[in-house]
């Protein structure tokens, strides 16, 4: 009886707790609607520029962009990747160099974001960006 | 009848040494995952590196780093990201907001490791040596002449 007793009562401040980090995320998402990488509040970090909300990138894509190497011309990966969800902020990493970065969801774990770094014509690298 | 109790009893002694096994492993796990040796090979084969010994003296920088005179201060995350130490004992940060580089801080102390938002301290110390790294198709990093924003970025928050 008095087993039943504080098992309940465990329940009842899980579900209280529960409730509470719920009621914080729902916050917490409801503060932007455009996807804001871990460490929210930084603006670089946030997309800049919305290119299409329905944009997502399948397992096909993913694999064969794997495959082609840094400094491929960006057309080539471009063809691969399509059009992206949004871009970030335009930034210099080298020296006189300005880099533009493209965001992609991923179609089988849409929590996961791909970045693609391009400066100029060239394509630099990628990165994958996990949501909280 | 007797049975279910020594079971339970068993059970009820094994509990917390095995909770606190678990946990101490899960420690472990967490220590190690958290900021594992980041494994960097140089595009530039140059021959001294920061850490290396000539003379009998410590190579504190090399060619394509800036040093900066910190003066005890501190350097910080440029971005959201991850610190990790390197072979050499340098702290290499990587974002994944900044793909295709990694940025290397050697010459600090009192490391702060591990996942790091943007403006928290990695480490603080007398003189900063700074290398931005570009990732390479052959999976070497190759020193670039890093933008006057990022340095910016690492000495003020």
């Amino acid at each position: 009886m008095h087993r039943y007793h504080s098992r309940g009562a465990s329940v009842k401040y899980m579900l209280a707790g529960g409730t509470v980090i719920a009621a914080f995320s729902l916050l917490a998402e409801s503060q932007g609607s455009l996807p804001a990488f871990p460490g929210i509040g930084d603006n670089a970090a946030v997309c800049q520029e919305m290119v299409q909300a329905q944009a997502v990138l399948s397992r096909e894509q993913l694999a064969k962009l794997l495959t082609l190497p840094e400094r491929s011309p960006k057309a080539q990966v471009q063809q691969v990747v399509k059009t992206p969800y949004c871009r970030l902020s335009n930034l210099s990493v080298r020296a006189g160099v300005s880099a533009q970065r493209e965001v992609y969801p991923l179609a089988f774990d849409p929590q996961t974001l791909l970045v693609v770094l391009y400066e100029g014509d060239e394509y630099a690298g990628y990165s994958f960006s996990f949501q909280r | 009848m007797p049975v279910i109790p020594s079971a339970f009893s068993v059970r009820a002694s094994l509990g917390p040494g095995f909770v606190l096994l678990l946990a101490l492993l899960a420690g472990c796990t967490s220590l190690s995952s958290q900021s594992p040796t980041f494994n960097l090979r140089l595009y530039q084969q140059w021959e001294l590196q920061p850490g290396d010994l000539i003379g009998g003296r410590a190579v504190l920088g090399s060619l394509g780093d800036i040093s900066v005179d910190l003066n005890g201060g501190s350097a910080y995350a440029p971005f959201d990201g991850k610190a990790q130490l390197d072979q050499r004992r340098c702290v290499i940060f990587s974002s994944p907001q900044v793909p295709a580089y990694i940025f290397r801080l050697c010459g600090l102390a009192s490391l702060r490791l591990g996942d790091r938002r943007q403006g928290e301290v990695l480490g603080s110390g007398s003189v900063l040596q700074f290398a931005t790294l570009r990732k390479q198709a052959n999976d070497t990093w190759a020193i670039v002449e890093p933008a006057k924003s990022i340095l910016e970025r690492t000495l003020q928050p």
